[in-house]
């Protein structure tokens, strides 16, 4: 029966397969050879620049720049996020009566877009009149500067980020968390071990995968924050939130570079092709 | 901890440690709450009253004292509507159109066994689903731009059909289903597609609810994509929409606000009903 039907496979895979290799695969590849090509000035022809491109932005300190806030940004963004959200599932995993209730309440920001949030954000961090410097007024403590302040913006880019990021992320651990059979955490009990004793010792190891999941793709989502940055600050003040793929939509879409462009997302697609490399790595190896 | 609840005396743990969870449980929901109640009240309440009970804060400013729909008006009667229905319509075509090509992709992956099946799935379907969408844009973007589909409805929709994310959840789920099922109908002569539609799709309810979702709440949602390749106004999505108000309209605060409420209380209203099959679609590929 199989040989007779060997046709049928291919014809239902056609649509979709033809769709994410021309929408998907090619532009991947394409990246990479855009970024060997200029827009030449005088015919307004694209032409074959080898890797002037890359020349041009390693030799470009706002790169570089940019790059670097994006390192401290993640450096900071994702421990934080993965910290929190493996609070907050321990926390909405307990058998408490209305416990759904609030795991309903923290899907809200998983629903709600990064724009969004973005927006309403920016509001309550207003310098003047925003509600947080309203409740800090309540509290005596005197105004503060936010998205505006060079030592503020990228921590407040953080806190909208974290608002959708860590109920996001707590989802997928809290998954994992109802993936551990009961008896096992009954038999570290028997065993005399306290809770902190089974969080660390049988918990957290069974967490493992879960947990090497989340990090590589919250890093990867976070490598690529955009709305947040376009909505706010649009880099500034003084390049302090640039983040690497606002410098891209900003060189390729607002000045028309698209050669810079391509040849920073190039270097941005061989960093995530070594995040990935390390997720498959992770997830096949712990099988 | 259940057998200690069935002791008559219980410890002081016992009442303490549920104290201290739902304590941080509330800290945690007052800071997702908030700031969503504040922009709800807020785009009720004339614009020169937006932060008045913000700065300084006091509770009135999370219930519309002063309520009024001048935002809601203002905002539809400058077009709005074109936004939402715009979204709604990019959404349900790719929820269909979309949706019907994964399921038939899950279906393959899921039920065939097929020369080159392995290495399909781990080039095409494997690389686009770890290579984020947003990275590759740029080149899209000069392919869409040479077909001649900017600002288009071809060029908002057709890159957006095909998901990976979703053709795993197709795939997974059919692989589940009981060969004898499929088995009997093929006996009684059944044509593929007769069997698809007859025999698997009634059983599929829980991941057509799921992909459904998730296409329809990624498009809903969609604005990197939007903007670049179909930022005139008769296209706008409504998250672009939101977003070049910002800089637009950028003191008309309630108006801005009436309109992020509209874009986040649509897919709010969709997944509250259906949170495990939410949940389940977007966790579902992380850990299988």
């Amino acid at each position: 029966m199989r040989s007779k039907q060997q046709i049928v496979p291919y014809l239902l895979l056609l649509p979709a397969l033809v769709l994410l290799l021309v929408f998907n695969l090619l532009p991947t590849i394409a990246t990479l050879v855009e970024s060997t090509f200029v827009i030449s000035l005088r015919s307004g022809e694209r032409v074959f620049a080898g890797f002037a491109n890359f020349e041009r932005i390693f030799n470009d300190p706002i790169f570089w720049k940019s790059l670097q806030v994006t390192v401290v940004f993640s450096l900071v963004v994702n421990p934080l996020q993965i910290a929190l959200a493996l609070g907050l599932s321990i926390l909405i995993n307990q058998r408490l009566p209305g416990i759904g209730i609030f795991r309903s309440i923290y899907l809200l920001p998983v629903a709600v877009s990064l724009n969004v949030t973005a927006i309403v954000w920016r509001l309550l961090l207003d310098k003047n009149t925003g509600m947080v410097n309203g409740i800090l007024f309540q509290l005596g403590i005197e105004r503060q500067p936010f998205l505006h302040s060079v030592d503020q913006a990228l921590w407040s880019i953080i806190l909208i980020a974290s608002w959708i990021g860590v109920p996001l992320w707590s989802l997928f651990i809290l998954a994992g968390l109802q993936n551990i059979p009961p008896p096992v955490l009954e038999a570290a009990k028997i065993d005399g071990a306290n809770a902190w004793q089974s969080f660390t010792r049988v918990t957290l190891p069974l967490l493992r995968r879960v947990l090497a999941f989340v990090l590589v793709a919250d890093t990867v989502a976070n490598f690529l924050l955009f709305a947040p940055i376009l909505l706010t600050t649009q880099g500034g003040p003084q390049l302090s939130t640039n983040l690497i793929l606002y410098e891209t939509y900003r060189r390729g879409f607002l000045y028309g570079d698209l050669g810079a462009s391509a040849a920073m997302l190039s270097v941005m697609l061989l960093i995530v092709f070594v995040i990935v490399g390390i997720e498959l790595y992770v997830l096949r190896g712990s099988d | 901890m259940i057998g200690q609840a069935r002791r008559n005396r219980k410890p002081l743990r016992a009442y303490l440690q549920p104290a201290l969870v739902y304590f941080m449980l509330i800290i945690g929901v007052l800071i997702v709450v908030i700031p969503l109640m504040w922009a709800l009240a807020a785009s009720f309440t004339p614009n020169h009253k937006v932060f008045e009970y913000a700065y300084p804060f006091s509770w009135r400013a999370l219930l519309p004292v002063d309520f009024t729909l001048e935002a809601y008006d203002n905002l539809f009667a400058r077009g709005f509507g074109r936004a939402v229905g715009n979204t709604f319509f990019l959404a349900f075509v790719t929820v269909f159109v979309g949706g019907a090509a994964n399921a038939l992709a899950g279906f393959a992956f899921g039920r065939f066994e097929f020369r080159g099946k392995n290495a399909l799935f781990m080039t095409i379907v494997m690389l686009t689903f770890l290579v984020p969408i947003d990275l590759t844009a740029i080149p899209r973007f000069i392919l869409i731009e040479n077909i001649g589909w900017i600002n288009t409805w071809q060029g908002l929709l057709v890159p957006g059909f095909a998901n990976s994310l979703v053709i795993f959840l197709f795939r997974q789920f059919f692989a589940e289903i009981p060969q004898e099922l499929i088995d009997a109908a093929r006996v009684d002569g059944a044509t593929w597609l007769r069997v698809l539609l007859s025999i698997v799709l009634p059983i599929s309810k829980p991941v057509l609810v799921a992909a459904g979702l998730l296409m329809f709440i990624s498009q809903w949602n969609s604005f990197f994509w939007p903007l670049l390749v179909a930022p005139r106004q008769e296209l706008r999505v409504i998250q672009v929409e939101i977003s070049l108000a910002v800089g637009q309209y950028g003191t008309v605060w309630n108006e801005l606000l009436a309109g992020s409420m509209i874009a986040a209380i649509v897919p709010i209203l969709l997944v509250m009903p259906f949170q495990r099959y939410y949940v389940q679609a977007i966790t579902g590929t992380g850990l299988e």
